[in-house]
């Protein structure tokens, strides 16, 4: 570590929280490059895994919606996942057949409607099977006053849903119902004086766009100022907005661990041939994922010991996997 | 990757020395341009050398990584005194492919450039998380002290 000494670490990297609640947390992160913002960014919205409903068994359904607009329904319902990287398996990487109770969660739901009256199904009435990986894990999320959660479906007298939801382990990099946070407000510059925007104006920029709300936290360009072509941005606005499966510090740190995971797996398949690198960054669950290797299929979640299996030998002809293209 | 690859063997074996892997990637970089054009493995299965080029001057191409990894990578290997050039590119956006490119200084190699990378973000990392709990706590410490008054 001997040139980012005065590079990163002597000014060292800082962080400002200006607003935080159950579900958000605003900060400023300062003293990085808008590369390793971004990368934050990127991660804490694609790459946090989170558990969320993703196999539907329909026993019976005679609402008025058809199957896959209640499965659609049911995947983006949020579901508690308190440690879930930890305690949760990967569904393609656990040792059973199909699915079990370390890489998945079971929600039954059955309603019936037996009144006259139009009867509300809601993500409280799916009932959880309590043999999971740990005692939160797949829980709907509930925030409202009542505790009845979000709607599924509405039935009429005589209408019936029976279902069996699995949910799982996954990234939002796969699908937008494995991400953690309902928006990541990320801004920089907000006067624009990096000119890494061309804003449209018509008479004046300064009366056609209003400022952002992060543009009392720095200095307008004076006037007369001279343009600096060599001015890097040293402030980044981030406004996490979670959707209540993870705690909006939890996300960060998730966000900051996956990004860490996947640059120590490589380091570490890259410290194969030499000895003396890598290893010690990786967590210590390391060890081999037990000999399913032939289902690595398509995308592998980067950092969760992907590429520690099947590293020996060439790749195909131009790199091409018989698996075909990742889920990008 | 295909399942039936296990057999072979490790292309790139465990190096003792630094010469000693100089060496070798230097035969390993012969043979692959003998071999197959296009590829040879860099113990990774997921991290390839490019083809052109020598120990000073790499491209890897990374599989299934984007933006993510390879902005942040190019910025912290730049930061290395010992690199004089460090650019990567996204050849085709429906391909899951990332290509990062390394010229060093010799006698320090690209690969030790690319293993440095990965520590000090990995260390940049760290230090972001630890700050971010410091100023929560703090924070969160802040707000009761205002609850209570």
């Amino acid at each position: 570590m001997d040139f980012d000494d005065d590079m990163i670490l002597d000014q060292g990297p800082a962080v400002t929280i200006t607003e935080a609640g159950d579900n958000f947390v605003n900060f400023a992160l300062q003293k990085v490059d808008l590369s390793f913002a971004n990368s934050l960014r990127r991660v804490i919205m694609a790459e946090i895994p989170i558990m969320a409903i993703d196999l539907v068994e329909i026993e019976v359904n005679s609402s008025v919606l058809p199957d896959e607009f209640l499965c659609h329904r049911l995947g983006l319902i949020p579901l508690v996942s308190k440690n879930c990287t930890e305690d949760v398996e990967y569904t393609r990487e656990c040792d059973c057949d199909q699915y079990c109770s370390r890489c998945s969660v079971t929600l039954s739901l059955h309603a019936k409607c037996t009144s006259n009256e139009i009867m509300k199904v809601y993500a409280a009435d799916l009932l959880v099977d309590h043999d999971r990986a740990n005692p939160w894990v797949g829980t709907p999320v509930i925030t409202d006053a009542e505790g009845k959660g979000t709607v599924i479906c509405k039935l009429r007298n005589g209408q019936e849903l029976r279902m069996k939801c699995i949910a799982k382990k996954g990234i939002g990099k796969e699908h937008a119902k494995w991400a953690p946070v309902a928006a990541v407000g990320f801004e920089y510059d907000p006067h624009n004086k990096l000119k890494h925007t061309d804003l449209w104006f018509e008479k004046s920029i300064a009366e056609e766009w209003p400022a952002s709300k992060h543009a009392e936290w720095e200095e307008p360009a004076q006037e007369g100022e001279r343009f600096d072509p060599d001015a890097e941005p040293d402030k980044y606005y981030f406004e996490v907005e979670g959707v209540g499966n993870l705690a909006p510090d939890q996300i960060i740190h998730e966000g900051i661990k996956v990004l860490q995971t996947k640059l120590a797996t490589i380091l570490n398949a890259l410290g194969e041939t030499k000895e003396d690198a890598g290893e010690r960054f990786l967590p210590d669950d390391d060890v081999d994922m037990g000999g399913r290797n032939d289902f690595d299929n398509g995308y592998t979640t980067p950092g969760y010991n992907g590429p520690s299996y099947g590293n020996h030998g060439r790749a195909t002809p131009y790199g091409a996997t018989p698996y075909g293209q990742s889920g990008y | 990757m295909a399942p039936n690859k296990s057999t072979e063997e490790p292309v790139a074996a465990p190096a003792s020395s630094q010469e000693d892997e100089t060496m070798e990637e230097d035969v390993a970089l012969q043979e692959a341009d003998a071999a197959n054009p296009a590829i040879y493995n860099l113990g990774d299965s997921r991290i390839q050398l490019l083809p052109g080029g020598d120990e000073f001057n790499t491209s890897f191409e990374f599989q299934k990584e984007d933006h993510t990894l390879g902005n942040a990578l190019r910025y912290i290997i730049m930061k290395n005194p010992e690199v004089d050039f460090c650019g990567y590119s996204i050849p085709h956006p429906s391909e899951a492919l990332m290509n990062i490119r390394i010229q060093t200084f010799p006698p320090y190699t690209a690969q030790e450039a690319l293993n440095k990378g990965f520590e000090d973000l990995i260390a940049l990392c760290d230090v972001v998380a630890d700050t971010f709990t410091t100023e929560r706590n703090a924070f969160a410490a802040n707000q009761e002290s205002q609850m209570q008054t």
